[in-house]
């Protein structure tokens, strides 16, 4: 999430006279050095070998492992989690968002702490959460079984668990950004003789639009990538209940490593491919 | 009339922000909202707008109620200090804003912005990105945008604070000529004086949440009839005199000026005078004097600024004790005058640095207002000065822009006189023998009494009352004047007899109504009033028991009224703050305006 110093700061240090003597530039170029093995070592190393072995048996066997109807269930069943879940956790951040950056209510304070939990809490706890509610032995258990309801170990249950690991991100992304622009717009909007409705699609939501879709990809990224939580919930049952992530472990303790890393590779794709589209919205948002 | 206000009040946690405001703005009139920050003139604005919602009172635009009508619907204008133009919209866009809320055809549309562009001056800006203008600019699109829908009242909240000099020039005769040209009924709300002198045909002065004057900008600034609104509208040197019946009098220097205005009564008191920094003229000798003289000075400081020369120049006889000193302010413990003048009289009578000059002085302006100064009296030297330091009375002299003396009488309370006259407001601390103090403090002098506890905050409610209605009309005036100072909720409390008949009632209601419209009228003090019944003091007593933080402000013209017809406020030494007012029948007009 963005973090830290902001770019124009960071600008404005550069172009401070006098920090361009011989000493700062060695030291320069040690913490460059010094943060590039460190990225080389974690993250470049780690996604060389994922492509290096799904590819390791050629193309053919690469394309093959999708063939593999587990394989396409997986995937499948990720598309449609992250299908629900996304769209509900954006209108959730909106309005959440929405409700602290423009209205003082008691209690205000303690619904930006929850929002922030699922950061905090373990992924594993978060889907047990939902066995102990629902499961056999939860406390909906019984009800749920006398009306031949499935939630654990079901398309309900990932849903769920996806859903309460991932609704943080839109709207974190979106009250920074609603405090700093004020509600001056709106208020203008409505003093012009606009309703609600209209402030919000011609005004409010232009506004944070970049914010809202570097928002909506860190949840989309992370709802098709949780592992821990859906592990939990899931029951790891192949063809029915086994997402992406899921199916990569299966795969990989069945010693079936150009089907895992092929699999892990269209992760990593989707990974890559987020880093993009946050570097053209940032790009984007500067311009 | 265009837009009123009554009594419109609104409170943020507790305390009002903007208290009982009551004005009327004329059709076609500019009204300018002018205050220091924090002085609830923007809420003030944003309530006219809708936006903000009030807790008491009424807004009414052309006649129709408007308190409940949301934003939406009031069909105003406004314009906002950092424009809050639509960022993602071209200035076209922006501008046909609201006829699009509104459904008009494209055709109109173009037309009225066509239109609007022109009254602005920023023809062919249409497909601009608001981005993509200079400040100036953008303002422009603001009004532009905000006149789109042919509002009936143009409301502005700082529109220039984030603009420079030169621009702010530019863009305050753009507003003015399309003001005029559309007759628009217009709210400015501004923090600088200038700005409000440049647009106004009305100025409207708040502090502290009220609205202390309104008037003409050139009325406001010859005969301001605060200390507040006196000092806020240019510079003003404030001195103590003493109006007597031949005239003025700073300390022993009789100043006989022919434009004072009429002085009322013959019972010399203190007053506070304004003296313009251009109405005071120095010569090399007090003959050399073309006006009246009132005392010799040394200059002290001399600042060039182009068309004037400003200078602070030190008292050294005549009005120096008159000098107004706030307290905790060291560097103006002094007696410094601000002078300026024009390059033609620097030039028939040039000054250095370290000069001695006789000051003389063209036009003195008296307060209308009675709490001239305070003076701390006990019988102790150590208590008075632990009396002065007292937050409240200190928060309440620096923000009337007074001062505080201390006096220790070892006499107060007792048998014999004190040796010379006691002026303006004598403070006292609560004790057992309250009532005598108050009533020697009264017959030395002393025009009213404050009797302050220790352990006070500043008060949220403050009761008046009058035991009389020879006390009427003083008591309303130093209830107005201090209620200027301090912002809490006026209340005035009419106390029937028990038993009172039916019949005595509406007497009652209408004695209240009166009151209320007397304050409102002569005073511009908004207040709200209660009727109650039983005997005065316990009802008032018991109403001051109530919650804490309260203030009681008692009118009496007779002496004998604290010990009959009070006797039951001081029968323990008083929790809550109490400034009494004493005229005695027969010159209660001695401090009228």
């Amino acid at each position: 999430m963005a973090g830290g110093p902001s770019r124009a700061l960071l600008d404005e240090i550069a172009s401070r006279p006098g920090r361009d003597t011989f000493v700062s530039s060695v030291i320069k170029g040690a913490f460059i050095t010094l943060s590039l093995l460190f990225l080389a070592a974690l993250l470049f190393a780690p996604l060389i070998t994922v492509f290096a072995t799904a590819l390791s048996k050629g193309f053919e066997m690469y394309f093959n492992s999708f063939a593999d109807p587990d394989t396409i269930a997986a995937i499948r069943l990720t598309l449609i989690t992250a299908a629900i879940v996304v769209p509900t956790n954006t209108v959730f951040g909106v309005a959440a968002a929405w409700a602290i950056a423009k209205f003082e209510f008691k209690g205000k304070s303690i619904l930006i702490t929850l929002i922030d939990l699922p950061i905090a809490v373990s992924p594993v706890i978060s889907g047990l959460i939902y066995v102990l509610l629902f499961g056999m032995q939860g406390w909906f258990g019984l009800w749920l079984q006398e009306h031949d309801i499935s939630i654990v170990f079901a398309l309900p249950g990932i849903i769920l668990a996806t859903m309460f690991v991932t609704f943080p991100y839109v709207a974190r992304e979106l009250i920074p950004l609603m405090q700093q622009m004020g509600n001056d717009e709106e208020e203008a909007a409505i003093t012009l003789g606009a309703g609600g409705i209209m402030t919000f699609f011609h005004v409010t939501l232009p506004k944070i639009r970049w914010g809202l879709l570097y928002g909506v990809i860190l949840c989309n990224a992370r709802a098709m990538g949780e592992f821990g939580a859906v592990s939990v919930v899931s029951g790891h049952i192949r063809g029915l209940t086994t997402t992406m992530p899921l199916h990569v472990e299966i795969l990989y303790q069945e010693y079936n490593f150009v089907g895992a890393f092929a699999v892990a590779s269209l992760l990593t794709l989707l990974a890559v491919l987020t880093l993009i589209i946050k570097s053209l919205i940032e790009w984007r948002q500067k311009t | 009339m265009s837009i009123t206000l009554d009594q419109v009040t609104k409170r943020y946690q507790g305390s009002p922000v903007v208290n009982d405001v009551s004005v009327d703005v004329g059709e076609g009139e500019f009204f300018v909202l002018l205050g220091p920050s924090g002085s609830g003139k923007s809420t003030l604005l944003r309530a006219i707008a809708g936006l903000t919602g009030v807790d008491h009172g009424r807004i009414a635009l052309h006649g129709r109620d408007v308190t409940h009508i949301s934003a939406r619907q009031r069909g105003v204008g406004l314009v906002f200090q950092n424009y809050a133009l639509f960022r993602h919209m071209t200035v076209g866009d922006n501008i046909e804003f609201a006829l699009r809320v509104r459904r008009m055809k494209a055709a109109d549309r173009l037309a009225r912005r066509k239109e609007l562009l022109r009254l602005v001056a920023l023809e062919g800006m249409d497909d601009r990105l608001p981005t993509q203008l200079s400040g100036g600019q953008q303002q422009r699109v603001a009004v532009a945008r905000a006149l789109a829908h042919k509002p009936q009242v143009l409301l502005l909240d700082e529109p220039f604070g984030a603009l420079d000099a030169k621009i702010r020039e530019e863009l305050r005769r753009t507003i003015r000529q399309v003001q005029r040209e559309l007759n628009i009924t217009t709210v400015l709300v501004t923090h600088d004086q200038e700005e409000a002198f440049a647009l106004a045909d009305r100025i409207g002065v708040m502090n502290l949440g009220r609205l202390l004057e309104c008037g003409k900008p050139d009325e406001l600034y010859a005969r301001p009839a605060t200390r507040f609104v006196a000092t806020f509208l240019g510079a003003a040197n404030l001195l103590l005199a003493r109006q007597t019946a031949q005239g003025i009098r700073f300390g022993a220097t009789p100043v006989n000026i022919r434009a004072l205005e009429k002085i009322d009564g013959t019972r010399e008191h203190e007053v506070v005078a304004v003296l313009r920094p251009e109405e005071i003229e120095l010569a090399p000798t007090r003959d050399n004097l073309r006006v009246n003289y009132m005392g010799l000075g040394v200059v002290e400081e001399m600042v060039f600024t182009g068309a004037l020369e400003r200078l602070r120049v030190r008292l050294t006889n005549g009005a120096a004790e008159a000098q107004i000193t706030p307290p905790g302010d060291a560097a103006a413990s002094t007696a410094m005058l601000e002078v300026t003048r024009t390059q033609h009289e620097q030039r028939t009578f040039p000054v250095t640095l370290g000069q001695s000059v006789a000051l003389g002085v063209r036009r003195i302006h008296v307060l209308p207002t009675p709490l001239s100064s305070y003076t701390v009296c006990a019988t102790q030297k150590a208590a008075a000065e632990r009396l002065a330091s007292h937050p409240f009375l200190t928060e309440l002299a620096s923000r009337m822009k007074t001062r505080i003396a201390t006096r220790t009488e070892p006499a107060l309370a007792e048998g014999t006189d004190a040796e010379t006259p006691i002026s303006g407001v004598a403070v006292v601390t609560p004790g057992v023998d309250t009532a005598k103090q108050i009533e020697w403090l009264l017959r030395n002098g002393a025009a009213e009494v404050l009797v302050l506890p220790e352990q006070l905050l500043p008060p949220q409610r403050v009761l008046i009352h009058w035991a009389n209605d020879a006390a009427r009309r003083p008591t309303l005036a130093v209830a107005a004047s201090l209620l200027r100072h301090v912002s809490a909720e006026a209340v005035y409390v009419g106390i029937l007899p028990e038993g009172a008949s039916d019949t005595q009632r509406p007497v009652g209601m209408r004695t209240l109504l009166d009151a209320r419209s007397e304050a409102q009228a002569m005073h511009g003090l908004e207040m709200r009033t209660e009727l109650r019944f039983g005997s005065a003091a316990e009802e008032l007593r018991r109403q001051l028991n109530d919650a804490p933080d309260q203030m009681l402000i008692l009118g009496i013209s007779d002496l004998a009224d604290l010990h009959q017809n009070f006797a039951a406020l001081f029968s323990t030494p008083p929790p809550f703050a109490l400034m009494v007012v004493y005229r005695p029948a027969g010159s209660s007009g001695a401090n009228e305006r």
